[in-house]
């Protein structure tokens, strides 16, 4: 390894355009966001966006008629929606991208999505079928008063004096009610009395049944079985629950674990089902405060602010007097705990003595900044300002960037959180056992007349053939259990080597032992990997970023085949520096190293042969290749970089392939600037790619495949509308005759759903090669799961496919197995990765860029991995 | 009980009366300090919810007739994240039961505060005829308190014909009150004082205020706990929720705290010896790969950082072939440690088998080599 632990760090996805404009803080607006605001004081008549509904298609069989499902979706009163998202944790998105139909829209999929090569594996998944009772049916009424009630629990009050016609069970939010069970009439009228002895009729009117798999009904199951955790003293965080009560310390870290669960109840290819599966919180037993003080004492005065604001804006904190957490947007160096605000009532009263009065919290640091976090809640029409938050009353939650470079830190974490199969099946069994097991909980679920299957939902895959890997003359298989090649092509050529005939190797005074070890290392590898190699010029600097950016710049010139820097630590700001000369203005291909990665006698070896591998990508080089049977097709790979600390801007990696045999790829990528949508940047970057094609293979390709990465939970409605619109503008441009066929497939690594293999009587991970796409696929999608890669320990998480435009009619079966190729493309890992290699390139590549360069690299670039 | 919308809702007193109510009993709580706290009536728990900020308090109960409105919001009664990540010194338990106040039972004795807010206005004749012997002759908390509406206000509440509340069985006069809590208190042995709040407007004082109460006080001495086992008496309640917060008197959560706070200490005093040590090698012997087998940095290097603990000589940490010790001597000094062991011993009883100890048990044993070893 060429010992980055950086490029480890994940970037972590969050949906651009999110982030409010900078706050103003002023007391007026700050009242309303603090939490002791008592959230009954929305109005519940408000008109919200009405929440999306499901299209027009069903599951299977059950078909009913379209015009009833779109109002069902429509008449969900605000009140309601707002229930709803309460209990959801305060998020008003649709996670689950529930009314973006896009299977309609894909004519050769309408009858069957479902492929068939490869051998049959018996799998279990983390689902379990909602058993509802026959004829399930939610009852929505509406309530009306008269004379009309303004306040939501005076309404509720009066409604449920008739508690003997309602029954206990129902669910009101000040103007909708739903009940399990019917009403006799359609219209029901009862009389209430005020304690002013005034008499107010109520009309209860039958407004909508909802079968069981409408978008409504699916909202409320979800709603009731969060209901149903918190009654098992679960605490939510965020959007998922956890026990508290038994806890995991790493006190070298000052972590504590949760254990817990993610749930989501939604309707999938054949039935309604809930998903869940173990999830781990890692809390921070520190405050802000506490944080702050120690990262005093690290960076001292002069860097003080610099460091907090990099350490801690964008991370989420937990407040200790309520269960609330907040994202920190900013630090506000001016205020302190003795600022006043003003509050519900017009008063002036400063922070410290609010949370001494209304939570007893005492603040000891009157001294201390305050943080701010822009609430994204909305409630109603009411203004939301930013929230300040008092750093000693906050702890910190997650993980940053630095603890996720700590390699001992993730390895200390990863025994407690990385389950193996078994173990994540007992797990989840436990969730199922204590729902079965808590009478409370069983009664509410009687209530409403609704079970869960007691077992793992069981199904079949498929495992496609392993690919051959095909090496400068030879072809050969690999260990499919592995994964992996690194073994099988000791000895074989690159397909394409490149030459080091003229490079610089760059050191310091104390690595020149270090830098002599790597040439003659990578002297004895390089033959049989079929480089022909020179020796290097071979310069010495002082360890310091501008000596290195200095002897850089007077020894490149345009001959230099790439430049070889050892560095004497893993110190970002020197990698950032000579990554950004050698990206920009200075352009050639570069390769850093750490020095300690090679001072291991017994790895150095295998250190070199990689990071001769990694050069002659960089240098445009090509290592290996499987069997494309496609032709004049360009494959697209798109990932994102949210940049959370400087600047908040969003970075695009856009990787197209420029060959035929696909060992090629252009990469260019588009940075997002203030209030501009990415996808504009994209059209740009798909049109050179188009003219970067043209002049490699004199044609145009006719066939696109594009795999998106990147897309957050509740974008793919942007990525349906705005996105592909734009590409195919962009295809228009080219000219009139010009009319490839396209596809769209959005790619998502983090889900929630596992897959399990009962293989010689144990639960395994499922071999590389699995494809699912039955029972835990969405009928309205044309969607596919994949297991690419193996896992050494833990369990292995299958990627999403979801194909959201299609005018390529590649049958299911040819997208499925096009893909799980396009997984052993990665040039920097000799096995088969999680994603499509442009995916991963994609994301190298806007991690580079968002990391260390700040901008887009040169041109002269793009037809080499530079950025590997 | 259920706060009566009307104080609430025409706004004519600011902060609403309910709140005032709750204030009042907060301040009643600041005043005598009482470990175990009852609210008869808990409703929705908010009362509740406001008084487990209480440092004082240790129980906590609340009895309502009704369980699906205390169910509503009874989650806001268990203990929160924070709660578990920085486990208080003081236990508190919260628990709610399901019952009338007209029964006794065992789990109601032994309260220093009993709390009724707008409870007795609700009771059907034959109920408050039972209450006072529930309350304070089975209960018999030091102190009791006791709030319902003054009738004489009612004409100043627009809207207000007959009572404030559908379900109020009765509203007293300042007179009505006044002689059924005095008759009370004769018969139990307490004294009681009058008050309330809701101010009635300027020049009508005579009204009095719009929620009466009555702060009862036992003239006699605490009940021996003998003295409760004579009240045999079966149990009734239903519990329908019960929190127990983490807490440092509870040893388990002790042990945890004070094995994190060990180890980060720890971990800050090895780091910046060998940073002390890295800086020193650079500078004074650069090509020497030898490292000297014995270190003793000067406490100076981190002892700000830790609050400067006094040091003695022979509680200083040092290296030893890739081994840091630290001697638990100079862990205890540190405040934080100090303070949640209180005592060396319980600090050694604590921390034994969880940290690597040296071979005579006087020291904590860090091994550099984990530092060196990142991929």
């Amino acid at each position: 390894m060429t010992g980055r632990a950086r490029a480890r760090a994940r970037a972590r996805g969050r949906p651009p355009g999110q982030e409010a404009a900078t706050p103003a803080v002023g007391a007026a607006s700050l009242q309303q966001a603090l939490p002791s605001y008592p959230p009954g004081r929305q109005q519940p008549q408000q008109r919200l966006r009405p929440p999306s509904v499901s299209g027009e298609r069903i599951g299977h069989g059950e078909q009913m008629p379209q015009d009833q499902d779109k109002t069902i979706g429509l008449q969900i009163s605000a009140g309601f929606q707002k229930l709803s998202i309460s209990d959801r944790g305060g998020r008003q998105r649709d996670f689950h991208d529930l009314g973006v139909n896009t299977r309609q829209g894909i004519e050769h999929v309408q009858e069957s999505k479902t492929g068939s090569s490869g051998s049959v594996i018996k799998l279990t998944a983390n689902y379990f079928r909602l058993t509802s009772r026959p004829q399930w049916v939610l009852y929505q009424y509406h309530v009306g008063y008269m004379p009309e009630m303004e306040a939501r629990r005076l309404r509720s009050a009066l409604l449920f004096q008739h508690e003997e016609l309602i029954g206990r069970t129902h669910a009101f939010d000040g103007s909708i009610l739903f009940l399990p069970r019917k009403l006799e009439n359609k219209v029901t009228e009862v009389f209430s009395r005020t304690r002013s002895g005034e008499d107010v009729k109520i009309t209860i009117t039958l407004t909508n049944e909802l079968p069981p798999n409408s978008p409504t009904c699916l909202q409320f199951y979800n709603i009731i079985f969060r209901r149903l955790l918190k009654m098992l003293n679960l605490q939510q965080i965020g959007r998922n629950y956890y026990n508290p009560s038994d806890p995991i310390n790493i006190p070298n870290h000052r972590l504590m674990i949760w254990p817990g669960f993610t749930s989501s109840i939604l309707q999938y290819e054949e039935s309604i089902m809930l998903c869940t599966d173990v999830s781990h919180k890692v809390l921070r037993s520190e405050t802000v405060l506490d944080f702050m003080y120690s990262l005093y004492y690290q960076v001292g005065e002069l860097r003080f602010r610099d460091a907090c604001a990099k350490e801690l804006i964008g991370v989420i904190v937990l407040t200790k007097y309520n269960n609330r957490t907040y994202r920190v947007d900013d630090i506000d160096w001016e205020a302190n705990p003795q600022c006043t605000f003003k509050r519900a009532d017009g008063s002036e009263i400063s922070y410290v003595d609010y949370y001494k009065k209304q939570y007893n919290q005492e603040i000891t640091d009157l001294n201390q900044p305050v943080l701010i976090s822009q609430s994204k809640r909305k409630r109603g029409t009411m203004m939301q300002g930013p929230v300040v938050l008092i750093p000693e009353l906050c702890f910190l939650t997650g993980l940053t960037e630095k603890m996720r470079n700590d390699f001992n830190m993730m390895k200390d974490l990863a025994v407690h959180t990385r389950l193996p199969p078994e173990q994540r099946e007992h797990e989840i069994g436990r969730l199922i056992d204590y729902i079965r097991k808590d009478d409370s909980v069983q009664k509410e679920l009687r209530d409403w007349g609704l079970s869960f299957d007691s077992k793992l939902l069981s199904f079949s895959g498929r495992v496609v053939q392993g690919e051959k890997i095909l090496q400068s003359g030879i072809a050969f298989d690999y260990n499919p259990q592995f994964a992996d090649w690194s073994k099988e092509m000791r000895g074989a050529h690159l397909i394409c080597a490149k030459p080091l005939d003229n490079w610089l190797l760059v050191y310091t005074r104390r690595n020149y032992d270090i830098a002599n070890t790597l040439l003659q290392t990578l002297f004895k590898v390089t033959p049989s990997l079929g480089m022909r190699m020179n020796k290097a010029t071979m310069i010495e600097v002082d360890d310091r970023t501008e000596a290195y950016l200095r002897v850089l710049q007077q020894s490149v010139t345009t001959d230099t085949n790439i430049a070889v820097c050892i560095l004497s630590s893993s110190r970002k700001d020197k990698y950032d520096a000579i990554k950004k000369l050698l990206c920009t203005d200075c352009p050639i291909p570069s390769q850093c190293v750490i020095a300690r990665t090679l001072s291991k006698p017994q790895t150095v070896v295998s250190i070199a042969t990689k990071i001769a591998l990694q050069m002659n990508c960089k240098m445009g080089g090509e290592l290996w290749s499987v069997e494309i049977p496609l032709k004049q097709v360009m494959i697209v790979g798109i990932d994102c970089y949210h940049d959370t600390l400087s600047g908040k801007q969003s970075i695009a990696g856009f990787v197209a392939s420029l060959n035929q045999p696909i060992t090629r790829w252009f990469s260019r990528c588009a940075l997002q600037g203030r209030g501009q949508e990415l996808a504009d940047g994209l059209k740009a970057c798909l049109q050179s790619a188009l003219r970067e094609w043209y002049k490699w293979n004199k044609y145009l390709p006719s066939r696109i495949i594009v795999y998106r990465d990147g897309v957050g939970d509740g974008q793919l409605n942007t990525l349906v509308n705005y996105e592909v619109p734009q590409f195919l503008d962009c295809l228009k441009s080219i000219g009139k005759e010009y009319n490839p066929k396209l596809t769209v497939i959005v790619v998502k690594k983090r889900v929630n759903t596992r897959f399990f293999a009962r293989i010689g009587g144990t639960l395994k991970n499922p071999p590389p090669g699995t494809v699912v796409d039955v029972e835990v696929t969405r009928p309205e999608w044309y969607d596919f799961f994949i297991v690419s890669q193996a896992v050494r320990n833990g369990c292995v998480a299958p990627t999403h496919y979801n194909v959201i435009y299609d005018t390529g009619k590649l049958k299911p079966d040819h997208i499925q197995r096009l893909t799980y190729k396009l997984c052993h493309l990665y040039y920097n890992w000799p096995g088969v990765i999680r994603v499509p290699a442009p995916c991963q390139y994609a994301h190298k590549l806007a991690f580079l860029v968002g990391q260390s360069i700040h901008r887009e690299p040169n041109l002269l670039l793009s037809d080499r991995l530079y950025y590997l | 009980m259920a706060k009566n919308f009307q104080e609430q809702f025409t706004g004519i007193f600011t902060p609403p009366l309910y709140k005032q109510r709750y204030q009042f009993v907060k301040d009643i709580v600041g005043k005598y300090k009482p470990k175990k706290v009852a609210d008869l009536g808990c409703s929705d728990c908010t009362l509740l919810w406001m008084l487990k900020f209480c440092s004082c308090i240790e129980v906590l109960a609340g009895v309502d007739i009704c369980t699906s409105v205390m169910k509503e919001k009874m989650h806001r009664l268990s203990p929160l994240p924070g709660d578990y990540l920085q486990p208080a010194e003081r236990r508190l338990t919260i628990t709610l039961h399901h019952g009338s106040v007209a029964h006794k039972d065992p789990c109601m004795l032994g309260f220093d505060l009993v709390t009724c807010i707008e409870l007795i206005e609700h009771l059907e004749e034959s109920e408050l005829e039972k209450f006072p012997e529930v309350v304070f002759g089975f209960m018999a908390p030091s102190i009791v308190v006791i709030s319902t509406p003054n009738s004489e206000f009612n004409p100043l509440l627009p809207g207000v014909t007959l009572f404030r509340h559908p379900d109020h069985k009765f509203e007293w006069n300042q007179a009505q009150f006044q002689s059924w809590a005095l008759e009370t208190a004769r018969c139990y042995d307490y004294s009681v004082e009058f008050t309330g709040v809701g101010h009635p407007p300027t020049g009508m004082k005579n009204v009095g205020f719009c929620t009466q109460i009555g702060v009862f006080v036992r003239k006699y001495p605490q009940t021996s706990q003998s003295a409760h086992s004579d009240k045999s008496t079966e149990a009734v309640y239903k519990t329908v929720f019960k929190a127990v917060y983490p807490s440092l008197k509870d040893e388990k959560y002790l042990q945890n705290a004070v094995i994190s706070e060990v180890i980060f200490t720890a971990q800050i005093i090895k780091r910046s010896m060998l940073d002390h040590l890295v800086s020193e090698r650079e500078e004074y012997n650069y090509d020497a790969t030898e490292r000297k087998s014995e270190f003793q940095p000067s406490m100076n290097c981190f002892s700000e950082d830790l609050g400067k603990p006094v040091v003695e000589k022979s509680m200083e940490p040092f290296v030893n072939r890739d081994v840091v010790y630290i001697p638990l001597k100079t862990i205890f000094s540190f405040p934080k440690v100090n303070q949640l062991c209180g005592t060396f011993e319980k600090l050694c009883k604590l921390i034994a088998d969880k940290v690597t100890l040296s071979s005579d048990g006087s020291a904590m044993m860090l091994n550099t080599e984990h530092e060196n070893e990142e991929n």
